[in-house]
């Protein structure tokens, strides 16, 4: 080939688009895609692909382009020019059937990551899709739309995760979750650390880092390397081209305890915004989320609702951006005014759950809403005013579930109407997944447990990591709680189901099955 | 590279403090994507390369610290440019040269000290991370013996304070006994020098020497990492290093033995560099 590379004003120019449309990585005309000139290094579907932010009638590809997933740029050894990416999306896995094709633009600004928004699909179907870059194909990921509103779905399952301290052991959650048939997974906060990697918290046997990993990351390079890190993980990518994925965010996406521009390291509100700022921006960048979520600046907006027909609706929430600051006291800690997901969100929660139409209403979030301890201030515990009003507009609102992460626990919870009274009613449940690596191997129990099972309205707590299992039908949600009982020395644990549940529609609680 | 331009670092300025110089500068817009600021460093020259050997720090904060400048007086002189999202670079600022002020450890006679004004705990007992065994070790605080004591034994590396449950939510007093030949003619100075310290409340201290309240020491915010890593000269390092250095009034100090005490009676723990008292 003697022509020169394809350069952006070229790329631009011929393609008639904007700039900014481009640059989003979104869509691209196909044919000049086709076209281009894509020469680029070997292997660059190195950190896989996913789908996630499903529809009834479309989902969000992602892939982001990194033959050198790790290089210490952030950049993943790709060139620092925009270089087009084909997708095919098909009805079956062997791509005899392909339904779409499309085009975006991997652009240096947003790391070569790509997130295609494919619309005109088929609702509550199975698709198949993959990444085209020159002559390299990417594996082919499976996803599914979401039900219709015209559909009666007769169940609809999920798997929800949380907390993958990547550098803590080996994701063998993953690679069980990978194998279930799952409509979705729900992520539920922690996807990334920003501490720094050493000897002191490598637990994971076999593995390594370079020195550019031992610090605690703050610059976008840094940010995008961690994601790298983390995404490496086959059984990971595995999960990710199992099924599409709704995500959201708890503190370490950005750091440890951190509340709106508040950190609990010492550094200033009028810094804080710019860590928070690149923070979210690698999150967009490394996750199947739709354009709506790509921050301006220091804000994004991750809130936002899926339908999956008259089946279920699912809320995600972000209980980090606009949380009040930790109480100064406890008058403080109970003022009427004080909230957890800011006035904004709060008032978008209560309408969406009370005009609900479907028979389970589950919120994704990151905190334990169950009342355990006074001074766990940084879960909802830190915010009871607005737990009441959460509670109230629950109340309201048909077969409220909560799906939590964060705490490295199983623990399922009845919430209460008043949690000071164990006679009141039992508004909903909640469902907090253990992590999927923090903490290394655990434990059936450990120093924390006492905390959480002196309340009746907890009916689980278990220590080892894993992930629950939902399945939703008309009738009943069935909750299992699973684990592997090692993560440390390799991949290889087996599955165990340690608890499960049933929620009888109309009658919240917990039922233990086993 | 991308083709945009990427915006100069205006606003430059720089204050020279004790053991550490600060630079600011003004952010660029929120419409334009930061990757990092590279900070270029230089001692003792009029310029600075911009090249990776004189990379100081890459830092998404429109202000870098220049922390572990010892107690010399540094000079130096930086130049700062921004690194978009796509990995270019916009060109350097001009150069902007500081100095560090100098601390009475550099300058002064030390007349007692524990531990070395080195940047780093880790020559204090418990240290780096044993704060748990605090209470069992240091019941009743530290007493501690200038010329017979060995700080890796009885001087902890952290000093609580009554927000710390572990410590008993309760103020604790570290002694320092030393002897002097003869009372100092010069002035004295206490050094106390924090590898780091409670982020939100690091609180504050009262000194007395030999009996007198001298005052209240106040603390400043560091990055509540001192109770478990004792290194802040790494590279990378999460701590927030400060320092408190002081004239005490005259005559306080006497022939023979003398008593330093340090009662943390408000907020969180400090984490010990050094602590002495110099003669200037």
């Amino acid at each position: 080939m003697t022509e020169r590379r394809l350069s952006r004003r070229t790329f631009l120019q011929l393609s008639g688009v904007s700039s900014a449309a481009l640059a989003l990585g979104v869509s691209a005309p196909e044919a000049l895609a086709a076209a281009a000139d894509v020469e680029v290094p070997d292997g660059v579907f190195g950190l896989g692909v996913a789908s996630g932010d499903p529809a009834s009638d479309g989902v969000v590809l992602w892939t982001r382009l990194a033959p050198q997933p790790l290089a210490p740029d952030g950049h993943g050894g790709m060139p620092a020019r925009p270089v087009p990416v084909r997708y095919e999306v098909a009805a079956d896995e062997g791509f005899r059937q392909i339904v779409r094709r499309g085009a975006a633009v991997a652009s240096p600004e947003l790391s070569h990551s790509v997130h295609p928004q494919v619309n005109g699909l088929e609702p509550g179907r199975e698709y198949f899709y993959r990444f085209i870059v020159g002559r390299q194909m990417s594996p082919v990921g499976r996803t599914k739309t979401l039900p219709g509103a015209e559909q009666t779905a007769a169940g609809f399952r999920f798997a929800t995760a949380s907390c993958q301290a990547w550098y803590h052991g080996h994701f063998t959650a993953y690679r069980h979750l990978a194998a279930e048939e799952l409509d979705a997974v729900f992520f539920l906060g922690d996807y990334i650390y920003e501490y720094g990697i050493t000897a002191a918290n490598l637990w994971r046997a076999g593995a390594s880092v370079t020195p550019e990993h031992a610090v605690e990351i703050q610059t976008l390079e840094q940010f995008r390397l961690r994601y790298a890190l983390f995404k490496s993980d086959p059984h990971l990518q595995a999960a990710h081209a199992a099924a599409p994925w709704m995500v959201t965010w708890d503190d370490h996406e950005v750091q440890n305890n951190y509340g709106a521009d508040g950190s609990r390291y010492g550094v200033s509100p009028e810094h804080f915004v710019h860590l928070r700022a690149v923070a979210y921006r690698a999150f967009y960048e490394n996750l199947p989320v739709s354009l709506a979520v790509l921050p301006a600046g220091p804000d994004s907006t991750v809130h936002r609702r899926f339908d999956a027909g008259g089946l279920a609706r699912f809320h995600v929430l972000d209980t980090r951006q606009y949380r009040d600051r930790p109480p100064v006291d406890v008058d403080d800690q109970y003022a009427d005014e004080r909230t957890l997901l800011g006035p904004d969100q709060e008032a978008w929660l209560y309408v969406g759950l009370v005009e609900s139409n479907a028979t389970w209403n589950v919120i994704a979030n990151g905190v334990t809403v169950a009342a355990i301890t006074e001074d766990r201030t940084d879960q909802w515990d830190g915010y009871p005013a607005n737990r009441a009003r959460l509670l109230a507009a629950m109340r309201r609102s048909s077969n409220p579930v909560v799906l939590t992460g964060d705490i490295h626990k199983h623990v399922a919870a009845e919430l209460k109407a008043d949690f000071a009274d164990p006679a009141s009613p039992t508004v909903g449940v909640e469902l907090i997944c253990t992590s999927i690596a923090s903490d290394g191997d655990g434990a059936p129990t450990d120093a924390y447990t006492p905390d959480w099972v002196r309340h009746p309205y907890v009916k689980l707590y278990d220590g080892r990591r894993g992930y629950v299992h939902v399945t939703l039908t008309p009738d009943e949600m069935t909750s299992h709680f699973k684990i592997v009982p090692w993560i440390e020395a390799d991949a290889d644990a087996p599955l165990e189901t340690v608890a499960t549940f049933v929620t009888p529609a109309g009658a919240p609680g917990l039922e233990r099955l086993a | 590279m991308s083709g945009r331009h990427v915006p100069a670092v205006t606003g430059l300025r720089a204050e020279g403090q004790l053991g550490r110089i600060t630079l600011d500068w003004t952010p660029a817009p929120w419409d334009f994507v930061v990757d990092h600021y590279a900070v270029y460093g230089a001692p003792d020259a009029a310029d600075v390369a911009v090249d990776p050997s004189t990379l100081l720090t890459k830092t998404v904060y429109p202000r870098f610290v220049h922390r572990g400048l010892g107690g010399r007086g540094a000079n130096w002189t930086y130049r700062v440019l921004t690194v978009d999202a796509a990995g270019a670079r916009s060109r350097a600022s001009a150069p902007l040269t500081a100095s560090s002020q100098e601390s009475v450890t550099a300058t002064g006679a030390a007349l007692a000290v524990v531990g070395e004004y080195d940047g780093t705990g880790l020559e204090f007992a418990l240290s780096p991370g044993g704060y748990a065994q605090y209470p069992a070790t240091f019941p009743d605080g530290v007493d501690f013996r200038h010329g017979t004591d060995n700080a890796g034994l009885a001087w902890s590396y952290l000093h609580p304070g009554p927000a710390d449950a572990w410590a008993g939510r309760r103020p604790h007093v570290f002694r320092l006994r030393f002897d002097l030949a003869a009372a100092p003619a010069g002035q004295v100075w206490l050094a106390l020098w924090l590898i780091d310290s409670h982020a939100t409340i690091p609180g504050s201290a009262v000194l007395t020497v030999n009996g007198a309240t001298v005052e209240r020491l106040t603390f400043e915010g560091g990055a509540t990492r001192g109770s478990t890593v004792g290194d802040s000269t790494l590279p990378g390092s999460p701590l927030r290093p400060s320092y408190v250095e002081r004239p005490l009034p005259a005559g306080l100090l006497v022939a023979g033995e003398n008593l330093l005490t340090v009662t943390k009676d408000d907020g969180s723990w400090i984490a010990y560099d050094a602590i002495g008292l110099f003669a200037r």
